[in-house]
């Protein structure tokens, strides 16, 4: 090797190429500090450098770890060979570059590192090189270069190279802080779009109802956007129209898949007025360009507050909670997938739906994020602790009771694990308008009235039918009915028969107890169970234009009988009490 | 309940006969959805049927919904009084086609 290394280099400099030195370095200081342009600033140091040492050329490579080569990124001298890139390690810059040593390569023919190619290719003629390091402690960032010394005896001296040490290094610290200074501005930069995607994601949630509105609901992003979203609003019809959701994933992912759910359910919630063909609608729209596999859970309902019933359908979210007036929850399980992850899974009907009479009571939907989310003693708040703070604070506002859930999970100070949402439709003042609402309650049934002509009690087996039948028939003559009029009460007393082996025991042994007797000019028949009480607003009879097998039975009896009411058993025992009534003429 | 099904011309006429109610519905259900796999042309003759209820109602609606998917023909023959007072309860007089007679119907 011809080199001789800056260690090795024994530092000589008169006093006046000493002071020159001191001058020179302050300005190629000066420049980086001065220069926004790293680039720039690189070119006019190496540009003062190879004039002061009066070179023919000069170069500054850098190297890019991550394509293993070293890049010109300035030279001086009359070839242009920036953005040159050379394999890392070639070359007898690239040797340095590798070494973190200068050398002075008085007689390049003779170095078996030169690499003559770039002066076949650029016609210049490289005699003598003299290279230093560019290094930050231990980190190699690249080297400069002079070439060939056009005064003297063409050679360069050990001085030089201390010369070019010392730009190496300011350069690498210049290289260092501007490299330290771009990543500043793009994080700042990633920073202000995320704010601005969270200012934006904020305006898609709907403004608060106002006063005496019976939605209202809560979003807290665990970070600064969120993947939770809800939205609400009032249809031309007075019915209310909500909704919340729950994106898989999180991040700015999860937060713009956010922004097409809600915005395809303002949208299209307007025209359609079905929760079930809606989120049928919402999933085709997701599915077909879903990315990454992400997937929406929603529940989504419409609510009238003239009447107190609610329609909703649940596309895989978490069971929203259904509160009644004296405190019982019934939880709302998911009749169908998430959306977006197969389109058309459903039939012409949409997504399943369910029917719900709210009767002053409220509907709670919320993530998984509250529930899952960590109370002050460490524990997971879950199902139970939800509903427990919400009998707590049952007395209070809506608004209130939610702000009430999420501080247990929001408490400040702690990170959250997941975003917060949840909201709450309250029928309590909407139901204090409703003259009717009392309706629907089951009334007291009486004590015994009228001469008594049956009471017995069967297992609920379809096979008994045929003695139910059989004893109402006989019964309805016994009343003094024409046998059409009987053959009729046998189709009605049938039914709800049907009802109860079907709806109340949902196929289950049970037991009913069939009362009949005579009072004025009525044939009274009871039906007693012994199942869990029946929401009296989920019967109803279908819709004779609608057709389609089943949902029949109810329309029968309403038809037949004259009237026809559930009440509390009169024991105060569980169970139910069909009361129908049938005019004798 | 009987359930039985013999040929008539080109159509298959399917008897239903007794109490059609929740307990043997399922069986008239199937008798009818077999027949409408097997037969473009379906008579039922309900002639014999004492009673029928809500869920047998519904299966003469699924056969004839299923056999008018497949472009087959679905006739309720010599309906019962006590069968039609049902069908009439349940709006769906109007909706089946019905004859006087099987012959007339399988004709």
């Amino acid at each position: 090797m011809t080199s001789e290394t800056a260690t090795d280099t024994i530092i000589s400099v008169t006093e006046e190429r000493f002071g020159d030195h001191l001058e020179l370095l302050s300005e190629m200081s000066r420049d980086f500090a001065e220069c926004g342009d790293i680039e720039q600033a690189l070119r006019m140091g190496l540009e003062r450098i190879a004039d002061y040492m009066d070179a023919e050329g000069g170069a500054l490579f850098l190297l890019n770890d991550e394509k293993e080569v070293i890049e010109c990124k300035a030279c001086v001298g009359p070839v242009d060979i920036s953005g040159l890139t050379l394999p890392k390690g070639k070359g007898i810059v690239g040797r340095c570059v590798e070494s973190g040593h200068g050398e002075i390569v008085r007689d390049v023919s003779k170095d078996p590192s030169f690499q003559g190619d770039v002066d076949a290719k650029t016609g210049f003629k490289t005699r003598s090189i003299l290279c230093a390091p560019i290094t930050v402690k231990d980190k190699h960032l690249g080297a400069i270069e002079v070439l060939n010394q056009r005064g003297g005896d063409g050679l360069f001296s050990p001085s030089d190279l201390n010369m070019l040490m010392a730009l190496g290094a300011s350069a690498g610290l210049a290289i260092v802080n501007a490299r330290m200074a771009a990543e500043l501005v793009e994080k700042e930069r990633v920073e202000r779009e995320l704010e601005l995607a969270a200012q934006i994601q904020r305006s898609l949630l709907p403004s608060p109802g106002g006063e005496g509105f019976p939605v209202s609901a809560v979003n807290v992003p665990a970070r600064m956007v969120s993947g939770d979203f809800y939205d609400f609003f009032t249809l031309e019809d007075g019915r209310i129209y909500f909704c919340l959701g729950d994106v898989s994933g999180k991040g700015i992912g999860a937060a713009l898949t956010m922004a097409k759910a809600t915005s395809l359910f303002h949208c299209l919630g307007k025209a359609i007025h079905s929760p079930g063909h809606l989120l049928d609608l919402i999933n085709t729209e997701i599915a077909e360009t879903a990315t990454q596999g992400r997937f929406v859970t929603m529940s989504a309902g419409i609510y009238s507050p003239e009447t107190g019933e609610m329609t909703l359908s649940n596309a895989g979210h978490e069971p929203p909670l259904i509160m009644d007036m004296n405190g019982q929850f019934t939880e709302v399980p998911a009749a169908a997938p998430p959306l977006g992850i197969a389109a058309g899974i459903a039939g012409p009907e949409g997504f399943p739906e369910t029917q719900h009479s709210l009767e002053g009571g409220a509907i709670y939907i919320f993530t998984d994020g509250l529930t899952e989310g960590y109370l002050a003693d460490g524990s997971e708040m879950g199902t139970d602790g939800l509903k427990e703070r919400l009998l707590q604070t049952q007395a209070s506002p809506h608004d209130v009771r939610i702000d009430s859930v999420i501080g247990l999970i929001h408490r400040g100070g702690t990170p959250l694990r997941d975003d917060l949402t949840i909201l709450v439709l309250d029928d309590s003042d909407a139901v204090k308008n409703r003259p009717n609402h009392a309706k629907h309650l089951p009334a007291q049934d009486t004590d015994e009235e009228g001469a008594w002509l049956v009471d017995i009690r069967l297992p609920t087996q379809p096979a008994m039918l045929k003695i139910i039948r059989r004893v109402t028939e006989q019964s309805a003559a016994l009343c003094g009915c024409d046998e059409k009029t009987a053959q009729d009460i046998v189709i009605a007393v049938d039914e709800a028969c049907q009802n109860v082996i079907r709806h109340a025991y949902r196929g289950e042994d049970g037991e009913l107890v069939l009362s009949i007797s005579k009072s004025d000019d009525n044939m009274v028949v009871r039906l007693r169970d012994f199942a869990p009480p029946v929401d009296v607003s989920k019967i109803k009879p279908r819709d004779l234009d609608d057709l389609r097998p089943g949902g029949l039975g109810t329309h029968f009896i309403k038809e037949i009988m004259d009237n026809v009411e559930f009440l509390v058993p009169a024991d105060g025992e569980p169970g139910n009490v069909l009361r129908m009534e049938k005019r004798i003429d | 309940m009987n359930i039985d099904s013999k040929e008539l011309n080109d159509a298959l006429v399917v008897t239903l006969e007794g109490e059609v109610d929740l307990e043997h519905s399922p069986q008239a259900r199937k008798a009818l959805l077999d027949a409408v796999a097997k037969n473009n042309k379906v008579v039922v003759d309900l002639s014999g049927v004492s009673y029928i209820d809500s869920s047998g109602i519904a299966s003469l609606v699924e056969s004839f919904q299923t056999a008018r998917k497949n472009g087959g023909g679905f006739t309720l023959a010599a309906v019962s009084d006590s069968a039609l007072r049902v069908l009439q309860l349940a709006r769906l007089d109007k909706v089946f086609t019905i004859a006087a007679t099987v012959e007339e119907a399988a004709g």
